[in-house]
């Protein structure tokens, strides 16, 4: 199986000066979920934002090729017609124009007979739109709004869909909802590049998962071999540690392998 | 009570150019957030190519036509060939705005070369002098024009701006432009609309004012700055806003000239926009984009 | 660029020895002009010294205090118009001057209020309208403005044996010098920095405890004093002052000088003011000309220099002291 994404040892600097990605390079393989784990300000929303060419003239250095084709410093608009689907932590939304229009926004450039269906798709996986269609998307609440701007990035037909932080700020009720419905996506064949905070949800769906840290990729490994990784599970998934000191608490911090 | 409704009637007919002045600035406003301060330059070339296609011998419309898109031209190939490598080399907004100044001197410059700075009369199919009277009030045949045009331009940008595609798209981008650059709109080219229909609007305006004043370089100069303060005054980035100012200020300035004196017709618009805005700082209708610290 | 080392050798007004040199040799060349120079240029020049008063103050609120005003010329025109009226009445032109000033900076402070809440376009406006109005208000009051014919001033008697235009240079040039040095002295006190934050950011800096009502309305005042002494000195040079002098190409005028010059910068706002005198002069033939070269210029220096010419006057400077090495 090809790569669908190769990035290739990118940089990224903010200002000219600030580096935000240090030679990194991922691979992204056709129809499976792909997670990017990190902290804050690992650079995850950096990565992605350079991958959609919203950073002009980004990344400084290294390549970023999309089934086969080089897409580095190429306009936002030519990107996302090669069916790159960026979801930004914000949501990107229209707030003034209402739901329907949000979504009919998400058509743009699309004339097939599969619209229909699309639509029937997006308001099966969220009902709650239908509903809302007339309403302005600024009145919605956070977690409909996040399904607001899944559905919208569904009716682009992605071949790449990325998100960032889906479960910003939502309830865990609302933000299991929103898993749910992308693993549905995914099961429907579209691949995901999903990046997180949260690495207990995130490394549920996702196949496979890269761990990043101050712009660089410090660990990679499929979801499971993540999931068993001691420092993956003591820093991410808050596991273990509890064990190491039989008082209780530990001398030292436990050095990372990375 | 008669000489009241003179006024309203004959504000609402100069209200009307200044509404659509003021939407050009509107329209440019809301979609790159830039001062327009070369869009009353643009009027005047755009009717003065109409002045020179009539000197040819063509007939009214088409030259109207053609003077309004020969304005969209200009200000397009602005938009693309200034502003967008001025903003590739991240101008600030006040430098964007300071480049539509030069735009503004530079176009004037070149009126006044080649149109020359003689005030000419600039034929139009409507009569100034041709009058109809509604009882005690009198209107031309040109104001009826003016008016009816400005209606139907408003009409027309209501539908365009609300019921289409493309405005559907042109709304988009002036909301959150990163947005639908990653929807695949092709921003670039609907910010270049904005500019040209503008401009078109502009001169537009400029075709129907051109009758009643003399053409000659400098003849927007006042109309663009009572345009402005209309924008302004309905608030900046609202196209309705700018209909409503645009109507307001042509009637109160009328009343003004009316009722209190001739002399400060335009001190008195200004002083009401001043008024307003230390009630209101963003206009009756806009609501201001909000700045983060 | 240069490393400073201590508070004093920050508040020096000229740094480096060579620098002294060059300005010396430059102030120099200027106090002799009217000794080599045809008149037309030494009457040419005193106007450009009467300009830099004006470019200077309009640096201070557009270039330093970041606050858009297209109503210079009403300032100007007040100043003008105030130094006539006291001319007339007999009262010697330093303290006419004064009164010129203080009366265009007391309107400054009017339209500063405005300034407290408004910002950008909606400032831009307000300051244009008040532009229109001074100017209506001239046109149509014959008591202010002096009358149908335009209002006569009398014009300064040469002293020293110099010639008219030889004494007027010499005048000019010591007032404009006189600003110059204050200007200076503006810009490297607490109000320079103060202007320069609320610039930069108007909320941070009033977190940081800059008194924001206060010096917005202080960097009007200032900036509408300097345009109004400028009015003063402008009456007192042609003698004759009429409303026509004080249209909104006026302002757009002394807007371009600093926006040429350079936006934030002395010497800028001196090159602006000897930009906006000299291209007419250069083109005086070809008069419709005249806005197309500053248009075109302004869209070069903004695209290419958005320092100006001073900025573009800074890099050559320093790429030949560091010749050959770059
Ligand atoms: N607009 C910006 N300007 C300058 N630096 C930025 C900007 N955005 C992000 N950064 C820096 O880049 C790094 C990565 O940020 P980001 O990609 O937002 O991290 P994450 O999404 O992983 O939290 C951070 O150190 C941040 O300070
Ligand atoms: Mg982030």
């Amino acid at each position: 199986m090809t790569a669908l994404l190769k990035i290739a040892s990118i940089e990224t600097l903010y200002y000219d000066r600030i580096y935000a990605l240090q030679g990194l390079s991922l691979e992204i393989n056709e129809k499976e979920v792909f997670t990017v784990l990190g902290p804050n300000g690992a650079g995850k929303t950096t990565l992605l934002k350079t991958i959609a060419g919203l950073l002009k003239d980004q990344p400084n250095k290294g390549t970023i090729q999309f089934m086969g084709k080089r897409i580095h410093r190429l306009a936002p608009e030519r990107v996302s017609r090669l069916g790159i689907v960026y979801v930004p932590e914000d949501r990107g939304l229209f707030r003034e124009l209402t739901v329907k229009e949000n979504l009919d926004l998400g058509c743009w450039g699309r004339k097939d007979k599969g619209i229909h269906d699309d639509f029937e798709f997006i308001y099966q996986l969220f009902p709650i739109l239908k509903e809302r269609s007339k309403q302005q998307a600024e009145t919605l609440s956070g977690g409909e709004q996040q399904m607001l701007t899944m559905a919208r990035a569904m009716l682009r037909r992605p071949k790449l869909l990325m998100l960032d932080e889906p479960s910003l700020g939502l309830a865990p009720l609302v933000a299991r909802h929103v898993y749910d419905a992308l693993s549905q996506i995914s099961q429907a064949g579209t691949t995901i590049l999903l990046v997180e905070q949260n690495a207990r949800m995130a490394l549920r769906i996702a196949d496979f998962g890269y761990i990043m840290e101050s712009g660089r990729i410090v660990l990679e490994g499929t979801s499971k071999e993540l999931q068993e990784n001691e420092d993956v599970q003591e820093l991410y998934l808050g596991l273990g540690g509890e064990t190491v000191s039989p008082k209780g608490w530990r001398l030292y911090k436990k050095r990372r392998t990375w | 009570m008669t000489n009241f409704f003179q006024y309203v009637v004959s504000g609402l007919s100069t209200g009307s150019i200044y509404a659509l002045v003021a939407l050009g600035l509107a329209l440019v406003y809301r979609s790159t957030r830039i001062l327009h301060f070369a869009h009353g330059d643009i009027t005047t070339a755009g009717t003065f190519f109409a002045f020179t296609l009539l000197g040819l011998n063509l007939h009214f419309w088409p030259a109207f036509i053609l003077a309004m898109v020969f304005g969209a031209l200009i200000a397009m190939t602005f938009y693309f060939c200034v502003l967008v490598p001025a903003q590739r080399r991240e101008a600030t907004q006040l430098g964007q705005i300071i480049l539509t100044v030069g735009l503004g001197l530079i176009l004037q410059g070149l009126i006044s070369y080649f149109g020359g700075t003689e005030p000419q009369s600039f034929p139009f199919p409507l009569s100034d002098t041709k009058i109809y009277r509604l009882g005690n009030v009198v209107i031309s045949e040109l104001s009826i024009g003016t008016f009816g045009i400005g209606l139907l331009t408003c009409l027309f940008l209501y539908l365009l701006v609300q019921k289409t595609r493309l405005g559907l798209a042109m709304r988009a981008t002036s909301e959150n432009l990163p947005a639908a650059q990653t929807m695949g709109i092709p921003t670039r080219g609907i910010l270049a609309l904005s500019w040209g229909l503008a401009a078109a609007l502009g001169v537009l305006a400029g075709l129907f004012l051109a009758p009643t004043l003399l053409l000659d370089p400098f003849f927007m100069l006042e109309p663009f700055l009572k345009g402005f303060a209309a924008a302004i005054l309905g608030g900046l980035n609202s196209l309705p806003g700018a209909i409503i100012g645009g109507l307001i200020l042509g009637v109160s300035e009328s009343l003004a000239g009316g009722f209190i004196s001739i002399a400060f017709k335009n001190t008195f618009a200004f002083l009401i926009i001043i008024l307003v805005l230390l009630v209101r700082p963003e206009g009756l209708l806009g609501e201001e984009f909000i700045e983060r610290v | 660029m240069d490393l400073i080392e201590s508070y004093k050798e920050e508040l020096q007004l000229i740094r480096k020895p060579w620098t002294r040199v060059w300005v010396g040799a430059f102030v120099l060349a200027l106090l002799l002009l009217p000794w080599y120079a045809p008149e037309h240029i030494t009457y040419v020049f005193s106007i450009i010294f009467i300009y830099t008063v004006g470019v200077q103050g309009q640096n201070l609120l557009i270039g330093y205090t970041g606050q858009i005003s297209f109503g210079q010329a009403g300032f100007l025109a007040i100043g003008a118009f105030t130094f006539g009226h006291l001319s007339r009445l007999g009262i010697p032109w330093p303290i006419g001057l004064l009164g010129a000033g203080l009366a265009a900076g007391l309107f400054g402070l009017v339209v500063g209020f405005p300034s407290l809440r408004l910002k950008g376009p909606y400032l831009a406006i307000v300051t244009l309208g008040f532009g229109v109005a001074v100017y209506q208000v001239f046109v149509n009051s014959e008591v202010l403005s002096g009358g149908r014919m335009g209002m006569i001033i009398q014009k300064l008697s040469p002293h020293f044996g110099l010639s008219r235009i030889t004494y007027n240079y010499y005048f000019n040039f010591l007032i404009a010098l006189l600003f110059t040095l204050v200007s200076y002295n503006i810009i490297s006190s607490y109000m320079g920095r103060a202007f320069i934050a609320i610039r930069d950011n108007d909320i941070a800096a009033e977190v940081i405890g800059v008194n924001l009502t206060f010096y917005k309305l202080l960097s009007f005042a200032v900036s509408s004093f300097y345009t109004g002494v400028q009015g003063g000195l402008y009456g007192l040079f042609l003698g004759y002052l009429e409303p026509n002098m004080f249209t909104f190409m006026e302002a757009i005028t002394l807007f371009v000088a600093v926006i040429i010059g350079g936006l934030a910068s002395v010497e800028g706002s001196i090159m602006g003011a000897a930009f906006v005198i000299l291209v007419p002069q250069v083109f005086s033939s070809f008069k419709e000309m005249v806005p197309v070269v500053y248009g075109v210029t302004i869209l070069i220096v903004l695209i290419f220099e958005p320092y100006g010419l001073y900025g573009r006057w800074f890099k050559m400077r320093l790429y030949f002291r560091n010749w050959p090495f770059r």
